[in-house]
């Protein structure tokens, strides 16, 4: 065994000073963000029973910080935000459906095993809300409006969220008359843009030139309402229609919002490794760093597992990303010394308490001396430290 | 600026070469040099030269925009990319291989065998997924099919190409597990924030490809 006392654990890092209080400074504002919409917050536990996730679909159990409590029962830390506030809102006991929606929101920090070689963090912190009990476009709308002014909020520039649907591809599906093996073939090739594997699986099964086609669309279709009407004439199953109808709304309820420049529908977006999306998913996306910075989809059936039926739309913005793409784009996060240091003469310490005391009512980070600087030292020490005031109280001589 | 990922060697030459027959100015990657990154400020695009089972990597996490790959890599990598367009060289076969008297269904009566590989994941996902049976693998660097002529192991899995190899030391090809041949992958994010410069060049990629 090394000796690990002077390092962090793999996949954990300091957030240091600078970067810290820039992180901080784009909590609160989130936090008031999601005031401002309606949104409560809620801390769940940084450990629930390992039974919460451990239902098909829900996360890979292998990404899972598991360990067990006293009474050798199998916990986790917390993976994500959506589950825990499922469990919370399936489990409330003085449930009143007249009074939902209900809308949470939460700023947590997520454990999850990355892969071992990368540089992936094992330990991020996430801002989202769940809507939840709440059907149709404008409640999906509202989320992705949301999510859209929380990544702006933060001090992303360049956004784009690209918006898909789940059921557009179970309509092609039924539409085709794919069997389940082939769906799980195909929305894997999907999700990996792979046209090459939809090819020959179309091939291998005879599907129709217009079928072939239509899948074919799927992974390669960008755009807006082009991209909707181009499926409209295509698609026959009425659970693709009616996903087309959801994105149409969703694009115009965020056009009257003037967020449409930052939009686009990817037909390819098809809920992808989580499987409990059932409707609308979507994915913001920024320059300098590879993974998606915005995540989140309607799932209608997840409350339903823990025994409350409750249609929901949520997201979550990865802070810990923003925060690598900010940097990387050159936002300065500069680590800022306090304003002013504050000295003083043997007895004059409460005149030193008052003088600091009021520095600070005005807003002003400052110091009182705590080593008995003299009015030389205390000099040196500020300008050294990049303290821009040094003060020190005496005698008026 | 585009980025792309080539793993070095012959798949970088044969890429490099696709890639200018495409019309893409290609002399900074052709370059004779030891230079890990080769870039063409005037074509917009810099080349990095990793190791093939580093490319997925630079790609997933989008220090490269784009790679070109073996499928061997990417189905042994498991990253969460796109992948866009199969470059049709590089051809050869992911295969089970061992003694020639284990051919016609005489492997499957081994219980818990023991397989030698330079792939772990793929021989795993093959006989669970496929096969659906409990395998011990052994991880190997090279020379695999020492492995079943020592009694290391009962079988391998490992590219195979002309299959003269195994031949040569009384080894046959018994399964194939895939069909291998040069890809082009791109980042998640990539493709929908430089989709302009990126979607075209994957037009162009396979009108090539499609001459060959």
């Amino acid at each position: 065994m090394n000796n690990n006392k002077y390092y962090t654990a793999d996949g954990f890092t300091d957030t240091l000073p600078g970067i810290c209080a820039f992180k901080k400074q784009t909590e609160s504002n989130i936090r008031e963000l999601f005031r401002l919409h309606g949104y409560k917050e809620i801390e769940t536990p940084g450990i629930e029973y390992l039974d919460i996730y451990s239902k098909p679909g829900f996360v890979p159990e292998e990404n899972l910080y598991k360990m067990t409590d006293q009474k050798g029962r199998l916990l986790a830390l917390r993976y994500d935000g959506t589950i825990p506030a499922v469990r919370y809102a399936a489990g409330i006991k003085d449930f009143d459906a007249s009074l939902l929606p209900l809308r949470l929101s939460y700023i947590e920090n997520m454990y999850r095993f990355a892969d071992s070689g990368g540089g992936k963090q094992s330990e991020f912190t996430q801002a989202g809300v769940e809507l939840m009990g709440a059907e149709g476009s404008d409640a999906d709308a509202e989320v992705i409006a949301l999510a859209i002014k929380s990544a702006l909020g933060a001090g992303i520039k360049d956004l784009q969220i690209a918006i898909g649907q789940v059921r557009l591809y179970d309509g092609i599906v039924k539409q085709l008359g794919l069997d389940e093996n082939t769906k799980d073939t195909i929305r894997k090739a999907i999700n990996s843009r792979d046209t090459v594997t939809i090819e020959k699986t179309c091939d291998n099964l005879g599907i129709s030139s217009e079928g072939r086609e239509l899948l074919l669309m799927l992974p390669d279709a960008q755009g807006t309402y082009d991209i909707i009407d181009a499926f409209r004439s295509r698609v026959t199953d009425p659970s693709a229609t009616e996903a087309l109808d959801n994105l149409k709304e969703i694009l115009d309820n965020l056009d009257e919002q003037g967020f449409l420049k930052y939009v686009s529908v990817d037909a390819g977006l098809i809920g992808g490794s989580i499987d409990y999306y059932t409707g609308v998913v979507f994915k913001g996306f920024t320059y300098e760093v590879g993974f998606p910075i915005v995540s989140g989809g309607r799932y209608d059936n997840t409350v339903a597992v823990f025994g409350r039926q409750m249609e929901c739309v949520g997201f979550s913005l990865s802070l810990t990303l923003t925060l690598t793409a900010l940097l990387r784009q050159g936002v300065s996060m500069e680590d800022k010394s306090p304003d002013v240091i504050v000295g003083y003469a043997p007895g004059f310490r409460s005149q030193a308490f008052a003088l600091v005391e009021s520095l600070r009512e005005e807003g002003l980070a400052a110091i009182l001396d705590t080593t008995g600087m003299d009015s030389a030292a205390l000099d040196e020490y500020s300008s050294k430290s990049g303290i821009d005031k040094c003060v020190y109280v005496e005698e008026e001589s | 600026m585009l980025t792309i990922a080539l793993s070095k060697g012959r798949l970088a030459e044969k890429a490099i070469g696709l890639l200018e027959n495409a019309g893409y100015d290609c002399t900074a990657a052709k370059e004779e040099s030891r230079k890990l990154i080769l870039e063409d400020e005037n074509a917009g695009l810099r080349f990095i030269m990793a190791k093939p089972a580093d490319v997925p990597t630079y790609v997933e996490y989008g220090a490269a925009d784009i790679g070109v790959v073996g499928k061997d890599t990417l189905l042994e990598e498991g990253r969460d990319l796109y992948e866009v367009a199969d470059l049709g060289f590089g051809k050869c076969r992911m295969c089970v291989a061992g003694p020639v008297d284990l051919k016609d269904g005489k492997l499957d009566l081994i219980p818990n065998k023991r397989i030698a590989t330079k792939y772990p994941n793929i021989t795993r996902s093959y006989f669970e997924g496929v096969k659906k049976e409990s395998v011990e693998i052994i991880k190997l660097n090279g020379s695999i099919e020492l492995a079943p002529l020592i009694g290391l192991a009962d079988c391998i899995v490992d590219i195979v190409e002309s299959g003269r190899t195994l031949k040569e030391n009384g080894l046959d090809v018994i399964e194939t597990v895939a069909d291998i041949s040069a890809r082009v992958v791109v980042n998640r994010v990539s493709m929908k924030m430089k989709s302009s410069e990126i979607k075209p060049m994957i037009e162009k990629i396979k009108e090539q490809v499609a001459l060959l």
